[in-house]
């Protein structure tokens, strides 16, 4: 038997599809060549609030090639739309088209249909829209009086919750902070377009769809148009990132579907680079009020996290940034609360570690304030206050290694000789340096997961496919699946097929959330348990022979078996997290105020690691948008207009090559089967989050400065007071 | 993208002929700024004359002991050229400040000094601008203005300029060659090629309708040694100034004999600081005098609502490229 040791999870191997991904022969949802392929573009407003009256269509329906043109006055009409706001089933719900109500800037109002995209993109020019306008509210700071507890946030979890006595804790403590942070609109911006071709077949519907997760792309297609979900096929083989923005199809996907239905013929439709600040979500801009409160020894007697944001008028959306709050410390009288206003702004959606990524940086810079106040090392201070029990739900954690990854991180970057606890210690030439570290960590869900393989005797080898809806959206999907079925059918990469993205394959939750390696490997697993044991039953065996053995002795040449895994009681009695920590080194220029990010160390905890080399790659993906939301990522509203006015990536700043210096990432061993049989934990929020926090209390360790306000430009170095320590 | 008619120019006199043919027409060069405005629909040309491969693409040496560098030439050639390297290492060192490699691969050196404002009101055609449409009012003048003007100014527009070369190319006092409809060329200093946006801030330049630019001539070289342009900006790299110094200074011992001086993204145009040039002359090149220099420099500056920090961002950007540029040797 051979050794799958290189080939089996833990192993560093390389991404099975990464010679396609090179080649350019990675089909992606937009590169199917579908025959008869029509092209759609969309007509967006140029109002924030208000009724379309008229619009125009003559000029541009005259153009060569246009096909058609759709409006509110011509479009299908969908089941589900009354008021979007109070519509329960509205999430998996894409409704477009249908009044000719406009509730923010850049909304789609209609669509062009034509023979090329440059000709439906010209033509979309040339229609001529009136309006009646109504008062927009898009400036946050206006509508104050209008906060509002949502009854849920985040999909059905709590808006309130609290234990002990904040009020007291604060009064009791020896030092406190009180402080107000503010994150700004972030966009996730991945590099695929998101991107539809529908093709109809009487009540049939292909959708080449970049979609993070297919079955729900399936019930928001069925649901919309009202045909049985068997009736919708969603294809998406490989996703250029997604981060949140393609969990949902959304109206574009409904525009393309329905563009399609109408003309009788495939539709494609690509949400351009600049519709997507406007078409596909964002991370709301997010006000957090900060009191903390602890004693002389530097327990925590108080932790109170109040966070308010803004949704659109049509959609509640919050994401939870108090969650954190309450999970990573140990504090004996909390409080986090969640209130929302309503905008007219396009809806937030989920962005890579919602909640996590802006509520990591308010709690984790409180912390390194009131270190500060304690005059405590601001690592000694969390390791302080670590707590092996989940307060939030009365819960013990699977397992956490907090302080180890705390402790090592601190080793590793050499942080006791370091960090000093007065800021503007260290200069070097026009250069202010200085240290920050944050801790964090991110819940590691794990839901039910199928899969399907198929076993084939070829020559004296054993070809295995596996089949699953699981997407990879740059992660490494294709390569941790391989490793999984090396290891537990024995049978080396070579011979072991990947196919993922298609609704025709068994089911999985998709890519999301640090849900997608750990269910989608144990569902896999499960498929191979299966195989074998079938196997051994077909082959009259109780010995441990290899799959060809097993296969021959059975007398078969072609087998197949599935597999479903998910959560069992037991998880449910546990809280399952990743943990990490990070320490980072800042140099900043004393006369520009430009931040330079000269080393990062981030040490994780997260279960069993199945391939470090796409693992590394995503934790560094992490800490490069930590950076971006630190110093460089700001989404800004036109304060009169109520349009994006940061339009594209010209000026909206994601971090360059130069913007990130070294940056080390270490994992720490954990066996955690209390997570999932396979002991795999997420890690695509865990990169993310803190990392901000880490970067600002480096800045306010190099210049006694304390941005509250995210991102950390020239321009607020520059306005920002040093302050007294 | 609208359709339009597209000629390919055979030499200067023949696409300067071609363009006066026609309203609505435009070179094009690179097209890496124009071609994105077209996709947009902020520029809408019914006519494109293609000037890249006409034959300005070399670098001569001018009969004062300059250098005349042509205008269809790469960005990326003109900085990794060795005589522009070893003469007015300040160009280079401007040019490969700005926007990205396979940008810089595709702009020419004329149509950088073209390019058109990154003021997200020109860029938004739903939006008011002069610039874009006159007579529509100046959209950043009471929205969001805190990347704009703080010199130069007025009420119909308070967009920058967003080229690093041209701010190098005007502390350097570089002149612009064009050939000129009426077949003769003529030649435009650099301070009087950009103009002040007043009432007409639709013209960025003082080139009429037709006319082309052939080659950048650069005078014999003045600041080898002691230059360095400074680019402060919210990322590292491909991203467009807050704020841009270009400093040439000529040092004997630790006195300035010379210096050339300009402000980037603050104005309409590249802000030649010629006061500043002259208060230089006989001083001592130190960290005093430099700050003095740049109060001097801001004195004038005159902030829109969200921008005042660009004026303390500018002193302090200007001092630190007057001390880079006195420390090199």
């Amino acid at each position: 038997m051979k050794d799958q040791t290189k080939s089996k999870t833990g192993a560093s191997v390389n991404r099975l599809e990464g010679a396609l991904k090179v080649m350019g022969k990675a089909k992606y949802s937009s590169e199917f060549a579908i025959d008869n392929l029509a092209f759609a573009q969309g007509i967006q407003s140029t109002i924030s609030a208000g009724k379309i009256t008229s619009i125009d269509t003559s000029l541009a329906e005259k153009q060569e090639g246009v096909i058609k043109i759709i409006t509110h006055e011509n479009a299908l009409k969908l089941k589900g739309y009354g008021g979007r706001f109070e519509e329960p089933d509205t999430k998996s719900i894409s409704p477009s088209l249908q009044t000719p109500d406009v509730h923010y800037y850049g909304e789609y109002i209609g669509v062009v249909v034509a023979e090329t995209f440059e000709q439906a993109r010209y033509a979309a020019n040339l229609v001529k829209v009136t309006y009646a306008k109504s008062e927009p509210k898009f400036i946050f700071d206006e509508h104050l009086d209008e906060l509002y507890m949502p009854k849920e946030i985040n999909d059905k979890a709590k808006t309130n919750t609290q234990w002990g006595d904040v009020e007291k804790g604060l009064k009791d403590a020896y030092k406190t902070i009180d402080v107000t942070y503010n994150t700004p609109v972030e966009h996730h911006h991945p590099m695929e377009l998101h991107n539809i071709i529908a093709t109809w077949e009487g009540d049939k519907v292909i959708a080449y769809a970049s979609t993070q997760i297919v079955a729900h792309a399936v019930k928001t297609i069925a649901d919309t148009f009202e045909i049985p979900e068997d009736n919708v096929r969603v294809i998406t083989p490989y996703v250029g990132g997604g981060f949140g923005s393609k969990l949902q199809l959304r109206e574009h996907g409904t525009l393309g579907i329905m563009a399609s239905k109408m003309i009788g013929r495939p539709v494609q439709l690509t949400v351009t680079r600049h519709e997507m600040f406007t078409a596909v979500g964002f991370r709301q801009h997010n006000r957090q009020h900060m009191r903390l409160g602890a004693d002389k020894e530097g327990n925590l007697t108080a932790l109170s996290h109040e966070t308010s944001a803004a949704t659109s008028t049509y959609e509640e959306f919050q994401e939870p940034c108090g969650a954190i709050s309450q999970t990573l410390y140990n504090t004996p009288n909390s409080l986090v609360t969640h209130k929302l206003m309503k905008l007219n702004l396009p809806s937030p959606r989920w962005m890579r570690a919602p909640g996590e990524a802006p509520g990591s940086f308010a709690l984790e810079s409180a912390m390194d304030e009131l270190a500060y106040k304690l005059q405590m090392d601001p690592a000694e201070f969390r390791i302080k206050n670590d707590t092996q029990h989940d307060l939030s739900v009365d819960k013990p954690f699977s397992s956490r290694q907090f302080v180890e990854c705390i402790r090592i991180g601190a080793e590793k970057f050499d942080w006791k000789n370091k960090w000093k606890p007065t800021p503007g210690h260290t200069k070097k030439e026009n250069w202010l340096v200085g240290y920050g570290m944050s801790g964090s960590s991110r819940q590691s869900p794990y839901m039910e997961s199928s899969a399907l393989i198929k076993l084939k005797l070829d020559n004296d080898k054993v070809q295995v496919t596996v089949q699953t809806d699981a997407t990879d959206i740059g992660t490494g999907s294709y390569t941790i699946i391989g490793q999984t079925i090396s290891e537990y059918l024995d049978i080396p990469l070579e011979q072991i097929s990947v196919e993922l993205g298609d609704s025709k394959f068994p089911k999985t939750p998709g890519s999301g959330g640090s849900w997608g390696a750990a269910s989608y490997t144990n569902g896999v697993k499960v498929a191979c348990d299966n195989a074998i044991s079938t196997l051994k039953t077909l082959a009259s065996t109780s010995e441990d022979l290899s799959v060809i053995e097993l296969m021959k002795k059975a007398d078969l040449t072609e087998f197949e078996a599935k597999g479903t895994a998910g959560p069992t009681e037991e998880f449910e009695n546990y809280s399952v997290y990743s943990f990490g920590a990070n320490f980072c080194e800042v140099w900043v220029d004393e006369y520009s105020g430009m931040v330079r990010l000269e080393h990062f160390v981030n040490v994780g905890s997260a279960g069993k690691i199945l391939n470090p080399k796409t693992a590394y790659g995503q934790i560094i993906g992490g800490i490069t948008w930590g950076v971006g939301q630190a110093l460089t990522e700001h989404s800004q509203v036109e304060p009169n207009h109520g349009n994006f006015i940061t339009r594209s990536f010209a000026d909206y700043h994601v971090p360059v090559n130069l913007d990130l210096g070294k940056i080390d990432v270490i994992f720490l061993p954990e066996d955690d089967y209390i997570a999932n049989p396979m002991g795999v934990k997420g890690i695509g929020e865990l990169g993310i989050t803190s990392i901000a926090a880490a970067i600002a209390n480096a800045v306010f360790n190099a210049t006694g400065k304390r941005v509250r306000d995210l991102p950390i430009t020239p321009e607020k170095i520059m306005k920002t007071k040093i302050e007294v320590a | 993208m609208r359709p339009f008619e597209f000629y390919s120019a055979q030499s200067a006199s023949q696409a300067v002929v071609q363009h006066t043919k026609n309203k609505e027409t435009h070179y094009l060069g690179g097209g890496t700024n124009l071609l994105d405005l077209m996709k947009e629909d902020v520029k809408r040309p019914e006519h494109l004359i293609e000037v890249a491969d006409l034959p300005y693409k070399d670098i001569k040496s001018t009969s004062e002991g300059g250098l005349a560098l042509g205008a269809m030439m790469s960005n990326t050639h003109t900085a990794n050229n060795t005589e522009v390297k070893n003469k007015y290492p300040l160009l280079s060192m401007a040019i490969l400040a700005a926007a990205t490699e396979q940008i810089r691969n595709m702009a020419t050196n004329g149509g950088n000094l073209l390019q058109r404002t990154r003021c997200p009101y020109y860029f938004e055609t739903s939006m008011p601008c002069n610039k874009r449409e006159p007579g529509t009012g100046c959209g950043a003048l009471d929205g969001e203005n805190s990347k704009h003007a703080i010199f130069g100014w007025s009420e119909s527009c308070v967009a920058t300029h967003p080229s690093d070369m041209s701010v190098a190319l005007a502390a350097l006092n570089a002149t612009v060659v064009v050939q000129s409809e009426n077949g003769e060329s003529r030649r435009i200093p650099f301070t009087e090629f950009h103009r002040l946006p007043e009432d007409r801030p639709e013209k960025d330049t003082t080139l009429s309708d037709s006319e082309l630019i052939t080659s950048i001539e650069l005078p014999k070289s003045e600041f080898p040694t002691h230059y360095y342009y400074l680019k402060v900006r919210e990322r590292s790299s491909y991203a467009f100034a807050l704020v841009s110094a270009a400093v040439g200074l000529q040092l004997d011992g630790k006195t300035i004999r010379k210096a050339g001086l300009a402000l980037g993204k603050v104005a309409h145009k590249p802000w030649k600081l010629e006061k500043v040039e002259q208060f230089l002359i006989g001083k001592e090149a130190t960290k005093e005098v430099f700050e003095q220099a740049a109060e001097l420099a801001l004195q004038d500056a005159k902030p829109l609502k969200h921008n005042a920090y660009k004026i303390e961002l500018a002193k302090k950007t200007l001092v630190r490229a007057l001390l880079q540029a006195t420390s090199r040797s």
